[in-house]
């Protein structure tokens, strides 16, 4: 039961990971920082998922990619390209229009709607 | 050290030489952030059992599908694959006849000759079976790969979407126009004991006597040099005609079209019959010779001649007209 419980969470959260990721690059991030930020806010990722899906943002020209060699170590940097701000912007907006939607609907059933 | 070395590497050799370099620093830089100052090999392990099997990063990493046949392709796959292994079958069989495999069974006896058949029949058929899964599900293991499309929403028996309009060829169907898989096998089969009995007609076809060992042959009817003269007419036959099948078996009902193409082959097979039973050296001298004195042939040679002529020529054309009639109902 607990299984199943899991890989429907799993499956649940898949698609707002991409959101996580793009609202966090407004500031360039290299890859760890980005997980900690995201576990700080309680968003668990793998980070076999995280990496590759940084490059295909970039690779859908979402997040731009540089690496920084100034510090002790190399970092590649990603942050949000114009255009990634603007699909982030609307993502966002479908983001809030379904969440507000599921509200009501799991409300009507008399549900705890959190989470 | 070593460790992440391994590591990286197990997941880069799995990816395309390009990115290969880019990815194995941004890795060993990762796995440095999540290490701290003093690490020991214990942390090396931790973080590494973080970052999961190398096999399902570097997957995350690949464009390319990690199965074989995806959604997509999956159910024109199967399709195909149900229809073409059983036509398989059924030509492995017919060529196994044309094969000689009478040709050298000498004294064996029925039992032992329907074993070598069964035993043969069985091995070519799993043998073909296995060639053609092979080729089919590698030429969609390719398309599944060299697909740049966009579009995931899977294709239907056409290689095109689903539409709507899918659903009349199916209700189309009525029993009475359908081809049924039994006629068009039997068809095959048809063809491949054809093809067995012409191309071994001097060892098969003739006078049998019934002797005290059972049934002796005494002479063939055909003469097998003449009958060999005319192999490229009779491999277009059998070539146009298991073609004509396999279009059958994908239409599913007789079409006006269908039709066409059935009354032309009837038409090519007819005209084929006749420039071959026309050749004087036809029959064997012998079994002419044999005839002529149980029947006093001769005389009437003419009118078997243009009795099987026409024969054959009703057939055909009553075959023809069951088609464009088959084709008419509605």
């Amino acid at each position: 039961m607990s299984t199943l419980l899991n890989s429907l969470t799993t499956e649940l959260r898949r698609g707002t990971l991409t959101l996580a990721v793009l609202s966090q690059l407004k500031i360039p991030q290299y890859g760890y920082s980005l997980v900690q930020r995201l576990e700080k806010s309680g968003i668990s990722i793998d980070q076999s998922t995280l990496y590759p899906l940084l490059r295909r943002l970039e690779k859908q020209e979402l997040v731009t990619s540089s690496w920084d060699t100034s510090e002790s170590r190399a970092r590649k940097y990603y942050s949000l390209s114009v255009y990634g701000e603007e699909i982030f912007t609307q993502l966002k907006q479908e983001w809030e229009k379904t969440s507000q939607e599921l509200y009501i609907l799991l409300k009507g059933e008399g549900e705890d709607g959190a989470d | 050290m070593e460790l992440i070395e391994l590591y990286i590497q197990e997941v880069t050799r799995r990816l395309p030489e390009k990115n290969r370099d880019d990815i194995a620093l941004e890795l060993q830089s990762t796995i440095e952030d999540m290490l701290c100052k003093d690490y020991t090999e214990q942390d090396v392990k931790e973080v590494l059992k973080k970052l999961g099997d190398p096999v399902t990063l570097a997957s995350g990493y690949r464009d390319r599908p990690m199965h074989l046949i995806g959604p997509r392709y999956y159910d024109v796959y199967i399709s195909l694959l149900k229809m073409i292994l059983p036509i398989s079958a059924v030509l492995s069989l017919i060529s196994l006849i044309g094969d000689g495999t009478f040709v050298d069974l000498g004294e064996k006896t029925v039992i032992e000759v329907i074993f070598i058949i069964i035993g043969k029949g069985i091995v070519g058929i799993f043998g073909t079976a296995i060639q053609v899964f092979f080729w089919l599900t590698l030429l969609f293991a390719v398309l599944e790969r060299t697909d740049t499309s966009k579009d995931h929403r899977p294709l239907t028996k056409g290689f095109k979407r689903w539409t709507p309009d899918d659903l009349k060829q199916i209700s189309n169907i009525s029993a009475k126009k359908a081809i049924t898989k039994v006629e068009i096998f039997g068809g095959l089969l048809g063809i491949g004991i054809f093809a067995a009995l012409y191309f071994n007609a001097s060892s098969l076809l003739g006078v049998y006597e019934s002797s005290k060992d059972g049934l002796t042959f005494v002479t063939p009817t055909f003469n097998q040099e003449v009958l060999n003269a005319y192999w490229l007419l009779i491999f277009c036959i059998i070539i146009l005609g298991v073609c004509l099948a396999i279009y059958k078996l994908l239409a599913g009902q007789w079409t006006l079209k269908l039709a066409w193409l059935h009354t032309f082959y009837q038409l090519f097979t007819t005209i084929a019959f006749i420039i071959i039973i026309s050749n004087p050296h036809l029959l064997t001298d012998d079994f002419l010779a044999y005839m002529t004195k149980i029947f006093s042939i001769g005389e009437w040679k003419d009118s078997i001649y243009w009795g099987l002529i026409l024969l054959v020529i009703f057939f055909a054309a009553f075959d023809a007209y069951q088609g464009f009639r088959k084709a008419k109902i509605r």
